[in-house]
């Protein structure tokens, strides 16, 4: 036993402390007063403990009002890019894996509740060609303007903390401005909803390295009274296109019986929202659309293979799987496995387009006795007579 | 008149005595014919004789080579070089006679040779070819399929709520005109 631990030498402790203290006294006049005080610190504490919890939850009351009213301003935006009759122009600017963004110029009639006419006026420098226009006929699942419509909305809701990011102002409209923050806190979007009609005006995303990967924006905005229209604008009419109304996730996920893959979700918290099918020449095509709400991936799956060659793509390796690719940007890319072709139209951050590419089937490489089996069968197969 | 005949060949061999050569030479001397064939016989006979007299050197080398194989026949090249001479040229295994014959050896050798430099490159050439023919794209079954990237970029158009991310393609013209009643708010 050493003498540190011993009652006498715990004594003689106690009369040292008792000496330091005396020496403080001498030393610093007011320790006294702090030390006969400490009942009214614990109090003091209590009262800032209390303070702050005052705050923070007047902060969490204020997120969740700030939230409501982003969540509302977006709804607003989306019901009125429906119900609204516009016309305006919409430049789309996408940076995919190069430094010079691809800019995409249309015009864009909508009349409420009804039509929406799309014309493309001005394309990046790899696409040539005269415009044209699509069509949305379906006033159930009406295009909206710089992808705010309900279903994205909704999505955005789930995977994305909503923020009321003030006012603002684009090309001297005034603005309200959302935010979408992502559970790290980091930005993910931004949108400048107009004041007066609450249509989207302009909006950026983010990837998670603060690059922007997407900067949208309306101009040039023309807002036309609901009730004086009554036809599509300009009184054209556009012929539907090939593709059925949109299916509910819940049939598109029936469809599997039939040999179509379809997965309730991708990686990156993309979500199966909508789809479509559609009667080609070539066979049925079904479209698939995965979103988080802010990115989109169109998957479109056809039953047969891809040719040889195929003129206009370029063949490239995403996740280490072989793809065909239409442009730098890699926006377009297709590839055919087990006797389907799959085909993906995104907007969405690259590392996700790779995560998406990687988790859908590919063929493996045959490898050395498969390339020689196969080999032996087609030398087989050419000098057989009776072939 | 009658030729010599048989007796002209045993002139020309000297069978004939004294009297029947006199006779004959008598003969000779006033005959062209007899003379011309007489004349025939000795360039045979010379000719024969010049064949009799090379014919023992040639043997004799023939026995030589004969003697150098040993009572076992002749041996390959390579194995009587190396081993088959001794050092002052005389085959070991002349005194020992157990050499089996050698003839057959090499042919199957090099038939057996033959055969597996023929089945390497039947290998070889197949595999190559198999290797060649096995690359390209899996020859699955179905009908090849091209995208309608065009059609593909609407449809994700309408779902995004944005634009078509395509090359646009050629299409109708014609654009709906503004409306005249617009009013900005």
């Amino acid at each position: 036993m050493s003498a540190f631990s011993s009652p006498v030498s715990r004594r003689r402790d106690g009369r040292g402390a008792l000496l330091l203290a005396a020496v403080l006294a001498v030393a610093l006049p007011g320790f006294p007063v702090a030390a006969c005080s400490a009942p009214g610190g614990q109090a003091a504490r209590s009262a800032q403990q209390a303070q702050g919890r005052g705050q923070q939850e007047a902060t969490t009351q204020g997120r969740r009002q700030s939230s409501q009213r982003a969540v509302r301003l977006l709804t607003e935006a989306a019901q009125a890019a429906v119900l609204t009759s516009y016309q305006g122009e919409e430049i789309v600017s996408r940076w995919g894996t190069g430094t010079q963004p691809t800019v995409l110029v249309s015009e864009i009639w909508h009349v409420s509740g009804g039509q929406t006419v799309t014309q493309t006026l001005q394309a990046d420098a790899s696409s040539s060609g005269q415009p044209y226009r699509s069509a949305d006929n379906d006033a159930q699942t009406p295009e909206g303007v710089l992808g705010v419509t309900a279903p994205l909305v909704n999505l955005l809701k789930q995977n994305y903390v909503l923020a009321y990011g003030g006012a603002g102002s684009v090309y001297n409209r005034k603005a309200q401005v959302v935010e979408a923050l992502r559970g790290d806190g980091s930005l993910a979007a931004r949108f400048w909803l107009d004041n007066a009609t609450k249509l989207p005006l302009e909006r950026e995303v983010f990837d998670r390295a603060a690059h922007p990967i997407g900067e949208d924006e309306f101009i040039n905005v023309a807002v036309f009274g609901r009730a004086s229209v009554s036809a599509p604008v300009g009184g054209v009419a556009v012929p539907p296109g090939p593709w059925t109304n949109p299916l509910p996730p819940v049939q598109l996920l029936a469809l599997r019986s039939q040999g179509w893959l379809v997965r309730p979700a991708l990686p990156d918290d993309l979500s199966l929202f909508t789809g479509a099918q559609a009667t080609t020449s070539s066979g049925m095509v079904l479209d698939l659309g995965y979103s988080d709400g802010l990115s989109v991936i169109s998957l479109f799956e056809q039953h047969g293979n891809l040719p040889a060659r195929l003129a206009g793509w370029q063949q490239t390796t995403v996740d280490g799987k072989i793809i065909y690719v239409t442009e730098p940007g890699q926006r377009s890319m297709t590839w055919s496995s087990k006797g389907m072709v799959y085909t993906l139209i995104t907007d969405a951050p690259t590392q996700t387009v790779a995560a998406v590419v990687g988790t859908l089937p590919h063929d493996a490489p045959p490898g050395f006795l498969g390339r020689m089996s196969r080999g032996l069968a087609r030398l087989a197969s050419w000098v057989n007579p009776f072939r | 008149m009658s030729h010599l005949g048989n007796r002209l060949s045993a002139l020309v061999d000297g069978e004939l005595d004294g009297a029947e050569r006199d006779r004959a030479h008598a003969h000779l001397a006033g005959c062209e014919q007899c003379r011309a064939e007489a004349a025939e016989l000795r360039a045979l006979k010379q000719k024969l004789r010049a064949l009799t007299t090379r014919a023992p050197a040639e043997a004799a080398m023939t026995s030589r080579l004969i003697a150098m194989t040993g009572p076992g026949g002749p041996q390959p090249p390579r194995r009587r070089l190396l081993h088959g001479i001794s050092g002052n040229g005389v085959p070991r295994s002349a005194g020992r006679g157990s050499l089996r014959p050698a003839m057959p050896r090499p042919r199957r050798a090099r038939r057996r040779r033959a055969l597996m430099i023929g089945a390497v490159s039947l290998v070889v050439g197949l595999g190559t070819a198999a290797f060649t023919a096995g690359g390209g794209g899996e020859a699955a079954p179905g009908p090849r399929i091209t995208p309608q990237v065009e059609l593909y970029g609407i449809e994700h158009a309408i779902t995004t709520g944005g634009l078509p991310n395509i090359s646009p393609s050629a299409g109708p013209p014609a654009l709906p005109g503004p409306a005249a009643h617009a009013t900005n708010p």
